[in-house]
This record gives structure tokens, sequence and C-alpha cells, in this order.
């Protein structure tokens, strides 16, 4: 009984040994297909994907103010999108972009300045009257880049969102509804809302400027 | 439309993003409604102003590259990773399923044994308990039939005689074997006569032997290389069946007498024959 049972047992461990050797001749094998395959579609996401990149790194400038934290979180979403790349069939690449990089500055902002999610709207703004200032004044004011710019940079990270997503990106309330995650019913609200703010911080610092 | 209702549609009509009938309401009302009207332009401008005022931050030279280079470090990263953990967990699983082989194959080792023992177990114990007796039963039920028809038919003996010497010759002529023929008178056990048998699918001697107006029969057959040695009692009908064997002859001795004294005439057989 011993000795058959000896006799199998080393066959098998030969059988082990060489089958060691083909295991790994299939591994690498399979990473050479895996490599093609991935190259493929590494083409195919830089292709979708790349054309997009201004919009991503507006949206995280915008929502960051701060270049270096911009790229950070644009490479960083860039890496995450290409890794869910697989489950994305839809045809509005740079909707399910954003998505990535709005999701990607908030968890920043979370993390490191948990103060700019809440309002930074200043006592100045609110202290000041700014009904004497008219829309024509406003027109004209418009053209200082700086102006605005400054005024939408005081407004809370999902007034400067909605605002640069509608008046930068012009995307559909549809599209706002699904970047930043709120009902479809609410972009209007929330859009009316910070256009008023933004109105009350221009005229603020027209009105001041005309003092 | 009321001024507090257009107010609310404002944006959504500026955007575009309104059904073609508040759309249709909310210019009803701002032809009619100066105040809304002029709201209307304003906020209008405030729009455009966003739109031309706020700053588009386009990324800045080498970003792109800098995406691209960490999305091949991504991809460089992934095989490494894959190698690194595919081999040994395929290997593993490779071995462990060699493992589970090796363990099936010395589990029907081990239960091809146990089945091998077991069928011994059965051959070497149970055999013995079960067909023995058997065979021992059927070739008593033959031993009886023999005997009984010997006392009633009248054909006790072939050949009549209490002289071992002209009973032996006679049995040795009619069989293919010489089987041992002594007188046990002055034991008690007075030869009566032979006669020739069949038993057991073959031709055997059987010897008469006389015990107090009782009768014994003794068939004598040659034993088998193999047969069992151990004497060997079986008491049916009324009948006593003692079973013996030596080196060259199987021995059965039927009779009604009580056990003690067939005991005795073995003994005293086996006393008296050549081969002891």
């Amino acid at each position: 009984m011993a000795a058959p049972l000896k006799a199998d047992y080393a066959f098998d461990t030969e059988d082990l040994e060489s089958s060691a050797k083909i295991v790994k001749f299939a591994v690498l094998k399979k990473h050479q297909e895996q490599d093609a395959a991935q190259e493929r579609e590494l083409a195919s996401f830089e292709e979708t994907m790349l054309p997009h990149m201004d919009a991503a790194h507006n949206l995280a400038k915008w929502l960051l103010r701060n270049e270096e934290d911009a790229r950070d979180v644009v490479q960083e979403a860039y890496l995450r999108a290409f890794k869910s790349f697989g489950g994305f069939h839809g045809s509005n690449g740079r909707a399910w972009l954003l998505t990535i990089v709005r999701n990607t500055s908030y968890t920043l902002l979370k993390k490191n300045r948990a103060v700019d999610l809440t309002t930074t709207f200043d006592e100045e703004i609110h202290a000041s009257g700014h009904e004497s200032v008219s829309p024509a004044t406003l027109l004209e004011r418009s053209e200082d880049a700086d102006l605005v710019r400054e005024a939408m940079d005081k407004l809370p990270v999902d007034f400067r969102e909605i605002l640069v997503l509608r008046h930068l990106e012009g995307l559909s309330y549809k599209e706002i509804a699904d970047i930043a995650q709120i009902p479809p019913g609410t972009v209007m609200s929330r859009l009316a809302r910070a256009r008023g703010k933004l109105k009350e911080c221009l005229a603020t610092r027209v009105g001041k400027e005309n003092r | 439309m009321n001024c507090e209702e257009a107010k609310k549609l404002m944006d959504g009509y500026l955007d575009g993003e309104l059904d073609p009938i508040a759309n249709q309401k909310i210019e009803e009302h701002l032809r009619e409604c100066r105040n809304c009207d002029q709201a209307y332009k304003a906020h209008g401008s405030l729009m455009r102003a966003i739109g031309d005022g706020a700053p588009y931050y386009k990324a800045r030279a080498g970003l792109r590259e800098r995406i691209q280079s960490s999305l091949r470090e991504e991809i460089a990263e992934r095989p490494t990773q894959s190698v690194s953990r595919d081999i040994p967990s395929l290997l593993q699983s490779k071995q462990s399923e060699r493992r589970a082989v090796l363990f099936g194959t010395q589990w029907n080792w081990l239960a091809l044994a146990a089945a091998i023992i077991f069928a011994a177990i059965i051959t070497f114990n149970l055999m013995p308990r079960l067909q023995r007796p058997g065979s021992d039963q059927f070739l008593a039920t033959q031993l009886i039939a023999s005997h009984a028809r010997s006392l009633m038919a009248n054909h006790l003996t072939d050949v009549a005689s209490s002289d071992q010497h002209t009973v032996k010759p006679w049995l040795d002529a009619k069989l293919d074997f010489a089987p041992p023929v002594v007188d046990l008178s002055s034991e008690g056990f007075p030869l009566i006569g032979g006669r020739l048998d069949y038993l057991d699918n073959r031709a055997v001697a059987a010897l008469v032997y006389e015990r107090r107006k009782h009768f014994i029969n003794l068939f004598v057959w040659p034993a088998a290389s193999d047969a069992a040695k151990a004497p060997k009692t079986i008491t049916r009908q009324g009948y006593q069946l003692l079973h013996w064997a030596d080196s060259d002859f199987n021995y059965w001795a039927v009779s009604d007498v009580n056990p003690n004294d067939l005991q005795t005439f073995k003994r005293q057989f086996e006393v008296r024959t050549p081969h002891h």
C-alpha cells in the first residue's frame, strides 16, 4: 500500500514544479495581453477625456481658489476617472469628468480647508448699501475682470460651483444637477440665489469705489 | 402671471430652461409689466457680466503632460502589482488544487485499503461463520439423510463383515481412495460392515459400527489440503454428528447415540487408525 502511494506523491511533486513554470509563463503571457488591452484603454480614455482638461482645471481652480491644489485635484481626478473608465458608458465625457473633479475638490476642501465650505460672506457686504447702483453701472464695470472674479471668489463654494457650471461651461440644468448632485428642481433656485448674492457683492464693490 | 411668479421664473427664462408654456406666459408678463421688464434686463446684464467678467482658468502648460505621465505610471504599476500578486496567488491556487488532488489521492488509497481490509474481515471472519456452517449444514443434512436411509431401507451395508480385512479391500476396490477401516469391538463399537455412499458430490466410504443396538455411520473421504482440522459437533433432528479430519481424510460420524459415546468412538478410532 505504501509503495504506490509514495510513487504517486513523487510524480505529483514533479508535476507541481513543471506546472509552476507553466503558470509563470501563462501569467506573463496574460500580462502581455493585459498590457496591450491597457494601452488601448488608455488611448481611448485620453481621447475621450483630455479635451476636457481645461474645463476640469477651471472648475477645480474656482472651487479651490488655488492653482497648486487645482493641478493636484485635476491630476487625481484623471487618475480616478481612468480607474473607473470601464464604468463610463455615457456620451457626456465632460459632465462625467467634472463630477469627479467636483467630488475630488470637495474631498480636498473638507480635508484641508473646512472653512471654505461655510459661507465666506464678509460683513462688509451685508453692512453696505447697494440699492443705488444701477444696472448700467454694473454692466460698465463688468468689463473689469477682477471685479467679477473677486466678487465670485467671495461666494460660498456651492454658489461658485453653480455659477461656473452655468456661465463658464454653459451646462444645462440637468447636467448641473448631475454634477452638483442636487435635484434638478433646485438648480434654478440655487442659480437665482447665487446670482443675487453676486449682484449684492458687485454692487457693494462698485458702490465703494464710487464713494 | 403676476410679478412674484415672474421673478421666480426669471432665471429659468434667461437660461432658456423653461417649458414653452411658461416661456410664453413670462414673455406676456414682461410685455405688460415695466418693472419686471427692467428687472429682467438688469438680470440679463448681470448674467452677461458674469460670463464676460469671470475668468476661465485654462489649464496651464505642463498639466497635460503631468496627467499623461501619471496615467502611464498607473498602468506601469498595474502589471508589477499583478505579477507579484498573481503569480503567488495563481501558484497558491494551483498548489492548493494539487494538495486537494494529493489529499484526494491519499484518501482514495486509504479508502481502497479500508475496502480491502473490510473485504478481508468479511472473508476471514464472517465467511466461516456464515458460509461454512451453511455448507456444513448442507453436508449435515446429506449425512443425516444418508444415515437414516441406511437404517430403514435395509441397506445398512454393502459388505457385511466385522472383519476389517474383508471390508477394507472391498471398499478399496470400489473407491479411488483407501479409507482406514478398524474394528473397535474391544472398545464397545463392533464393526458391522461397509457401504458405498455418495456425499458432497463424490463417492465416499461409509463404515457402520454398532453401539448398544444403535448404529454409527462413519463417512470417510479424502480431505482437502486446506480442510479445517478442528473437530466439530452438530446436533440435528436428534442425531449427533461429529466431524474431524486427519492429514488424509475427512471423518463424519453420524448416529443417534449420546454425544459422549460418539466422542469415545472418535477417540478409539483415532487411536486405532494406522495414521496415528
